[in-house]
């Protein structure tokens, strides 16, 4: 059971990380830190530990063991969290980052065990959601979730609640539409054999029966599954536009009084089935179209990102509030991993910031006193004080939110060809319809009349409609399976019409795990060795980066340690004086200038050299500047430009890349381009490009793990697959084509079809057949046209 | 030939009863989460857990 | 609030596995019996209660209600109550459904030797049985449902839909399938007759096989495998897509079992199409199946119960795509009356539903017992004898279908029958019988190994009757939190009441339509047909207890090859008095439809007491008992007043002469035969069934066709 006991690596029992000491160790199981011991702890006392049955190392790294939900007792907060409460039970939904296995499920629906106040928990394991129901006289939200957390499940808990979002976004009965639909269709069918087949003369008795069934079965498929159409239509028609819906409702309706009367006149069979299986597919149609991330928000804004309340000191004494209450001049107590939720001035303690959620940037940054933090930034260290300057909505990086780029609606940015075409469409079938009608009228009206319903019903343009959804969804999940995740399948569209395309550095282009150390010193193997026994002390983050780089050493008695938050560490390891952190700590001056993060070492005073933390670019940027012939490529950075030089490799041109950006800069940038009638791509990673990722016609947040904050954007993108970004563009280029191909295959069917029609003649088995023909026809050519663009481009 | 109509009436009456279930299944919410139920399966529930890995 | 403690009922999962493994041996060594006859007729020990007509029936109710029927109530019992986290709804009636379901079984293993049957296939059984089971099936749905109502677990997991799928739809089939006019304790006449008899039959025929062998496998397939692997199934989504995809079209797949007869041609055409469409949903299942497995071939390789999973699942893949093929009429013409279709339901019955049968007893069993299988050896000798035993089965008897099929139907260059003979291909094809015997030898072979595999492994260990787990209960959702809003409430009614509405006004057609329906009936009846005469309604019932029909079918096909080799093809108005039709589905002797008038009554006589006389080789078993049994004319009365009811114009009264006229016709019989010095006394049963065999198809003579 107990992960891989190597004499070097032991793995830890709950998480499954590299155990750097031996310290936690409980039933000779070993852990990792006192997190995961405490976790193991509380499962085995509660004889929950099947939890490590089903999985190796099912549990969650635990980093900080302090625990601050006291903010849960706010009622103002309380019941903006909660789904629902009467006087026994509350119900309230978490979504919880960490789930991710059978063990999870199996632990989260056993919580009763642990307290017998939750009564009832329902995992849905791709939402990564806990529906929980406790009764709330015997334990409250902030219970409830230190619970949650001390099992190693901590709920993320924000204002802008996504959960809510993405369950109010499943409530249309599509289903249950689709279902009556194809319900009704496969009766229909069933009943229109005999007129298929042909009955015999002694069988007449069954026409007359079959036509009224199918009657019965039509009137549930016009009036409920094919309502919207209607309702879309009219409301088109009302704002004087004409969407591809009106030709839709306007065939469905002829189908049916066509069908309605043929039947009671004796005159025919009617059109039911060919009916029913339009509404049936079109419907389908509609259901690709609405696929879902469930486990990855496109919204996000800094609400998410924000905690849902700050601790502030009030005459010493601290009290947590909703942020939403927190104003200019507020005392504010950050702890070790929180985040600053307004720009601020540090009153104490040593403030090591890390923005790499904002900028990018990897390697958190020295504040000192008096210095101004802006929002955003997650403390790490020691817990400090400091005095709100500007509040919250105001501050540095918030005030993008008050950008009319934020109140603009986002989806209609662009047209879809679907939006193009089907006013003409439209315009053009009326016209033939009306055309066939005058042309009869004078000799035989109802001839004149059946050919009008003919032309509407065989040019009812179901294939058209179809063509979109269908290459989209199929569109969407390829680019899914290479970890590029589109908002919806409009996206793909609006990927092919960008021709300018402008990125974020840091965390963008260059990669946000900080695994890239250059040793530049003489290091003997004792030096490393004592090195690394003294970084392993310390859970700083350059600490453990350096232990990283180092690999594993023997453990070596380590005394008399001392860590200067911000500063360095100074240690005796068997005898020898270890100095680690910054110049000025190291070696008592500081004269080195250049930029970028550095971490010196000296052993009994000798200075030893320094370990350098640079940036590293994703691999595959150099595919970037193939796209130079077909795109403007711009480059923003909110840091200096010593990299400058360097980025040329990329980027032939230098004056395409700017520095110094603020978010505010990013988004006014955009918009000039913009003005200029540029359809700009915005590729951006952190809070600071939020701005210019919701202007730009087009904003792609990358990530190097899709659960984490990004930036609200129209698509996500996994760091793994930046180097494919140039085929994402060629792919969905190639999709844009099939759409327009698939649409000249059903105008072609249409024509087949109106060559009957415009005759007046056009047999019922005639118009069932052609209908799903062209409608298989359209779905089987776009999906395999799409696999195939995607294996040329690459795609797997 | 009439038992045909029997016979319809029977397919057709059956089918409906079925697409009654399938709506009640709709608005219960049965079909709200198609992957964790079967996970839920694999998880024991008896006292002394035989979990075969 | 505490979770509940409650205890799972394992002890009823273990009868119903006892009794499958027990029913299965029995039901497969019949087969093997009937197999042997089909090459040398002494193999019924010149007995008439073991002959291949009457015994045949008894092999199929035995594997398929018997066999497969207690291993599905012993699958869902098992994971119905762990589904639900809740035990059975009544042990009470658990156990009533057990032993009821048992004697059921038992009645048949009596009845059906004894000739006692409907004749209807796979709905053999007479009557009053027919009542019990439908009263059993009552149970069973009443335990069922009544477990779902107290369940702990608010979702109900896919296998769980296939369940009850397979109960509605079975009590629907098997009532509608049993309309019978009892005459007496256990003989009764079909309400509907020719066509109709044979579409309600076929309709049902195929639906058994549809919700009976296939739905309630699928669900067991759903549960078990994701169990035994230990890892989801495939595509949750998908099964519950396979799930209602398979509800709506399996249904209307029954007249594929009809082409070329004179089911009006759309009906056919209709069977056709839904079965072709069946693919889909079908293959959509196994699919999900073997996917499951995907990245754990690996376990495969040295698990047997995922081993006879994977061969069970490629049955039953290979099964319902042959059964569309089948469907197709170019291929059904060859296919059909042959052993071509005995291949195809084995590969079905013994590779989908015989293997994952075995699958889940190895499963099981050591689990309620709380102990590891006695022996992985037997059972992997199990799964590879079994799997030589398909084989050994399937291969000859599509080679002997073939064979048969392309020999009736070809012609020399003249122009004539090549084998006019029928026997000539029966000779053919008889050392593919003797090695498909072989192969379901190896078959049961193994089950014989498994089944003491599995006492072994019971001993071994300890049964826990009562698996104790407990659960929260289920509270109901509070009103806010079940996103019923009143907008949504308002949004539904409509389509509510259209479904209302819809089925309202069906059950009022019916209710209409009910009277006609069952008589009245749409055929063009011809002139010439007129109703059977005493004696001949007499021997008819005799072809029925023999069962004749199981051997030779009674409707000739439109196709050259046919009406060459049997004279005129049928007509619909031919059956109009057929309670019930005698059509058949395969022809390991020839068609009979136009039999009368073809040989004298002696050459019948002769040939029934020794078909070998007339036809050297055949492999008709000797009927000498028909020549001493005395005919039974105490039911001529009934069986007259019963047929008036159904619609058959006997004169009002003609019942108290009805004797008189059947002692007048046996007696001409008999003097006839005495004109060929052969001394039989005119009251013996063989009289009778010869006076039905000249009848046949004499009622229209060829070329006078009727107004089609």
């Amino acid at each position: 059971m107990t992960g891989s006991p190597t004499i070097e690596k032991i793995s830890c029992y709950h998480c499954g990380d590299d155990c750097l000491t031996e310290t936690y160790i409980l039933d000779d199981k070993h852990f990792c830190c006192h997190g995961c011991k405490s976790v193991y702890q509380l499962l085995s006392e509660s004889q929950l530990c099947n939890y490590y049955t089903y999985n190796d190392h099912p549990g969650a790294t635990r980093a900080r063991i302090d625990r601050r939900f006291d903010y849960l007792s706010e009622p103002s907060i309380v019941s903006q969290l909660i789904d629902y409460t009467d006087q026994q039970v509350t119900m309230v939904t978490f979504y919880i980052p960490h789930i991710h296995c059978s063990s999870c499920l199996w632990l989260l629906e056993k919580l009763n065990k642990i307290n017998p106040a939750v009564h009832y928990c329902r995992v849905d394991f791709l939402k990564k959601q806990l529906n929980i129901r406790f009764d709330h006289h015997r334990l409250n939200l902030q219970q409830l979730v230190e619970l949650l957390y001390d099992i190693g499940y901590e709920p993320l808990i924000s204002l802008q609640d996504v959960i809510k979002e993405q369950n109010a976004a499943t409530k249309d009965h599509l289903v249950q539409k689709i279902a009556v639909a194809g319900f009704c269709f496969g009766n229909v069918m069933l009943l229109s054999f005999p007129e298929y087949f042909g009955i015999s003369a002694y069988e007449q008795s069954f026409r007359q029966f079959f036509g009224w069934l199918n009657v019965l079965f039509s009137l549930p498929v016009v009036f409920y599954s094919g309502r919207e159409y209607f309702v879309s239509a009219w409301q088109n028609l009302r704002r004087k536009s004409l969407n591809i819906d009106f030709p839709l409702a306007l065939g469905i309706a002829v189908l049916f009084v066509r069908t309605v009367f043929e039947v009671i006149t004796h005159t025919g069979a009617g059109f039911a089935d060919t009916l029913c299986g339009l509404v049936f597919f079109l419907l389908v149609g509609k259901f690709v179209q609405k696929k879902t991330y469930h486990h990855i928000s496109f919204e996000r804004d800094y609400r998410s990102f924000f905690p849902v309340a700050v601790n502030t000191i009030v005459d010493e004494k601290e009290k947590p509030i909703p942020l939403s209450d927190l104003h200019t001049g507020y005392r504010i107590l950050i702890r070790n991993n929180e985040i600053i939720p307004a720009d601020a001035i540090l009153l104490k303690g040593h403030a090591l910031v890390d923005f790499s959620f904002v900028t990018g940037e990897a390697v958190p940054i020295n504040k000192t006193w008096g210095e101004i933090i802006y929002a955003g930034g997650r403390q790490t260290g020691e817990a400090i004080e400091l005095e709100v300057v500007k509040p919250v909505s105001q501050s540095y990086l918030t005030q993008l939110w008050n950008n009319e780029a934020f109140n603009r609606k986002q989806d209609n940015r662009m047209q879809t060809f679907n939006q193009k075409v089907s006013k003409y469409f439209t315009i053009v079938l009326l016209v033939i319809a009306i055309a066939s009608v005058l042309f009869w009228l004078p000799t035989n009206i109802n001839r004149g009349i059946a050919a009008f319903t003919a032309v509407l019903i065989v040019a009812c343009p179901c294939a058209l409609a179809l063509s979109t959804p269908f290459t989209m969804s199929a569109a969407l999940s390829i680019f899914d399976r290479n970890l590029f995740y589109l908002k919806n399948t409009a996206v793909v569209e609006q990927l092919a019409a960008i021709d300018t395309i402008v990125m974020d550095k840091t965390g963008t282009i260059t990669t946000s795990d900080n695994d890239h150390v250059q040793l530049n010193a003489q290091l003997s193997g004792i030096d490393r060795e004592l090195v690394y026994n003294v970084c392993m002390h310390s859970n700083h983050p350059l600490s453990r980066m350096i232990c990283r780089y180092l690999g594993s050493y023997k453990r070596l008695p380590v005394t008399e340690l001392t860590e200067a938050a911000g500063r360095g560490i100074t240690a005796s390891v068997n005898g020898y004086q270890v100095r680690i952190g910054s110049e000025q700590h190291v070696s008592g001056y500081s004269r080195d200038t250049s930029a970028g993060t550095k971490v010196h070492v000296s052993v009994d005073g000798n200075y030893r050299g320094y370990f350098a933390f640079a940036h590293q670019y994703r691999d595959g940027l150099k595919n970037i500047n193939n796209l130079e012939q077909d795109y403007k490529l711009y480059l923003l950075s909110g840091d200096q430009d010593h990299e400058r030089f360097e980025l040329i490799r990329f980027f032939k041109t230098t004056d395409n890349l700017f520095f110094n950006q603020s978010p505010q800069d990013k988004l006014d940038f955009i918009g000039k381009l913009q003005q200029q009638g540029a359809k700009v791509m915005m590729i951006g990673d952190g809070l600071n490009d939020a701005g210019a990722l919701k202007q730009s016609d087009l904003g792609i947040a990358v990530t190097d793990n899709v659960n984490n904050f990004s930036p609200g954007s129209d698509a996500i993108m996994d760091g793994r697959s930046f180097g494919r970004l140039p085929a994402f563009l060629q792919f969905s280029k190639d999709t844009v084509r099939i759409i327009h191909a698939s649409f000249l295959i059903s105008l072609t069917y249409n024509f087949i079809g109106l060559s009957y029609a415009v005759t007046g003649k056009l047999s019922p088995l005639f118009a069932a057949i052609l209908m799903p023909v062209s409608t298989v026809t359209i779905i089987s050519f776009t999906s395999l046209a799409t696999h195939f663009a995607a294996k040329k481009r690459k795609l797997s | 030939m009439s038992v045909i109509y029997f016979l319809i009436g029977c397919s057709v009456v059956l089918a409906l009863i079925f697409l009654i279930a399938f709506f009640w299944a709709q608005r219960t919410g049965q079909n709200e989460d198609l992957y964790t139920p079967s996970v839920r399966i694999l998880l024991d529930d008896s006292d002394d857990a035989d979990t075969e890995k | 609030m505490q979770p509940e403690k409650f205890y799972y009922d394992n002890k009823i999962v273990r009868n119903f596995g006892i009794a499958t493994v027990i029913w299965g041996i029995i039901g497969m060594t019949v087969g093997l019996i009937v197999a042997i006859q089909l090459y040398s007729p002494g193999m019924n020990m010149g007995n008439q209660y073991t002959t291949f007509g009457r015994i045949r029936p008894l092999h199929t109710n035995a594997v398929i209600f018997a066999f497969v029927g207690n291993a599905i109530f012993m699958g869902v019992y098992y994971s119905l109550q762990r589904l639900l986290k809740a035990r059975m709804f009544s042990d009470l009636l658990s156990n009533i459904h057990f032993w009821g379901w048992q004697l059921i079984i038992v009645s048949a293993v009596i009845t059906l030797p004894l000739g006692l049957t409907t004749s209807h296939e796979y709905a053999e059984l007479e009557w009053p049985i027919d009542i019990a089971i439908t009263l059993i099936w009552v149970v069973f749905g009443i335990n069922m449902f009544g477990t779902i109502f107290k369940r702990r677990e608010r979702h109900l997991y896919v296998a769980i839909w296939f369940y009850i799928a397979t109960f509605v739809t079975i009590a629907v089939l098997h009532i509608v399938n049993s309309f019978e006019l009892p005459v007496s304790a256990f003989k009764s006449y079909m309400v509907y007759a020719g066509v109709q008899d044979a579409l309600v039959q076929w309709w049902y025929g195929h639906n058994a096989v549809a919700f009976f062998l296939t739905t309630p496998y699928l669900g067991m397939m759903y549960y078990f495998l994701p169990k035994m692997a230990n890892r989801p199934i495939y595509s949750y989504k998908l099964s519950i897509l396979h799930f209602w995809a398979l509800i709506f079209i399996y249904i209307w797949a029954g007249p594929h079992h009809l082409l070329y007869t004179t089911l009006p041609g759309w009906a056919q055409s209709l069977g056709i199409a839904f079965s072709i469409m069946l693919i889909a949903p079908s293959w959509g299942g196994m699919i999900n199946g073997l996917l499951t497995l995907r990245g754990a071939w690996d376990k495969v390789r040295d698990d047997v119960i995922l081993k006879f999973m994977v061969v069970g699942l490629t049955a039953y893949g290979m099964a319902t795509f042959e059964g569309p093929m089948l469907s197709l009429k170019q291929v059904n013409a060859i296919g059909h009356f042959t052993d071509w279709i005995i291949a195809h339901v084995h590969v079905g019955a013994l590779g989908w539903n015989g293997f994952l049968t075995f699958a889940i007893l190895y499963w099981l069993i050591p689990r309620i017992y709380k102990t590891q299988l006695y022996s992985k050896k037997m059972a992997s000798f199990h799964f590879w004898i079994g799997t030589l035993g398909i084989l050994f089965y399937a291969v000859p008897m599509y080679w002997a279908g073939f064979t048969q099929g392309l020999m009736l139907k070809e012609f020399t260059p003249e122009g004539i029958l090549k084998y006019p003979n029928f026997l000539e291909s029966t000779l053919r094809i008889i050392p593919m019988h003797v090695m498909r015997s072989v192969g379901g030898g190896f078959y049961l072979l193994g089950v014989i190994v498994m089944a003491y595999n599995l006492v072994r492994t019971a001993m071994q260990g300890k049964l826990v009757a009562n698996e104790a787990a407990q659960a929260m209960p289920l509270e109901p959702l509070p009103k806010a939190a079940k996103e019923g809003t009143w907008h949504r409430t308002l949004e539904r009614k409509p389509i509510q009441l259209m479904i209302a509405a819809l089925i309202v006004i069906l059950i009022g057609t019916f209710v209409e339509l009910m009277p006609t329906l069952t008589i009245s009936s749409n055929i063009p009846t011809i002139a010439a047909v007129k109703p059977y005469t005493p004696l001949e309604l007499q021997g008819r019932d005799i072809y029925i207890r023999e069962g004749c029909s199981n051997c030779h079918s009674q409707t000739v096909r439109p196709f050259r090859s046919e009406t060459e080799r049997y004279g005129e093809y049928s007509k619909a108005g031919e059956f109009v008095y057929d309670h019930p039709f005698l059509w058949g589905s395969k022809r390991t002797g020839p068609d009979l439809a136009r039999e009368g008038g073809k040989y004298g009554n002696a050459w019948h006589y002769n040939h029934l007491m020794d078909p070998r006389l007339m036809s050297p080789g055949s492999i008709m078993p000797n009927y000498d008992w028909l020549l001493t049994q005395t005919l039974d004319t105490t039911t001529t009365v009934a069986k007259i007043n019963a047929m008036r009811t159904l619609g058959v114009p006997y004169a009002p009264g003609y019942e108290k002469i009805a004797n008189r006229d059947l002692d007048k016709q046996a007696k001409e019989i008999a003097a006839n035969l005495y004109t060929d010095h052969i001394k039989i006394k005119n009251d013996k049963e063989v009289i009778a069934i010869i006076a039905y065999l000249q009848r046949l198809g004499t009622d229209i003579k060829a070329n006078k066709t009727a107004s089609k």
